[in-house]
């Protein structure tokens, strides 16, 4: 018992120094290997990631009409699978994940609404 | 050199945003719905269980009132 007592006591100091000695050293290194990448990131997202701006207004509802007019025309049925219904099948899938993302957020949950009752599920333990 | 980058059609990144706005109003929404209804009916239980205690310290009162060898 004192034994075990003595070992807690030496892994706790040994992990207090090693974490004075090393912890600026491994958080420099850290910041080191996220810089790299962070700029990667920003380098992507600045163009591609943005928030659409009010300037771009006319260019959105240009897109809309260019869209609901092939619609009514029936030239969206001119286009190629490969190329181009398969792309925009894609974009739409992931305007539609965007949106379980969301919903995600707004139900500060990952997995399912966490309402709070008394309904307790049963252990298996 | 990498890729660049790709000018996403704004109309796109209007998709994008706005429903990634629906479904955070949308998840916040149902979330407060259901846990609206959720406590209703905690509080009909905790009527019940206080009802339930009062009667039941009422038999306890009534049983042990008198007893036939006082």
């Amino acid at each position: 018992m004192a034994k075990a007592a003595q070992k807690l006591v030496g892994l706790g100091t040994r992990l207090g120094t090693s974490l004075v000695t090393q912890g600026p050293k491994v958080a420099g290194e850290a910041v080191q290997w996220s810089r790299p990448r962070l700029s990667k990131f920003w380098y992507y997202a600045r163009v591609e990631l943005t928030p659409p701006m009010p300037s771009d207004i006319p260019a959105i509802s240009n897109g809309f009409s260019k869209i609901i007019a092939s619609a009514r025309t029936g030239k969206f049925m001119n286009l190629t699978v490969k190329q181009e219904s398969w792309v925009n099948t894609l974009i739409c899938a992931e305007v539609a994940f965007w949106f379980f993302i969301g919903e995600q957020i707004g139900r500060r949950s990952f997995i399912g609404y966490n309402i709070k009752s008394d309904y307790e599920p049963a252990s298996y333990i | 050199m990498a890729p660049a980058p790709v000018a996403v059609s704004p109309l796109i990144k209007f998709g994008r945003y706005s429903a990634l706005l629906l479904g955070i109003a949308y998840g916040s929404r149902h979330h407060k719905t259901l846990q609206k209804k959720e406590d209703v009916i905690l509080a009909r239980k905790e009527k019940m269980k206080a009802e339930e205690e009062k009667k039941k310290a009422a038999a306890q009162e009534s049983k042990s009132e008198g007893s036939i060898f006082d």
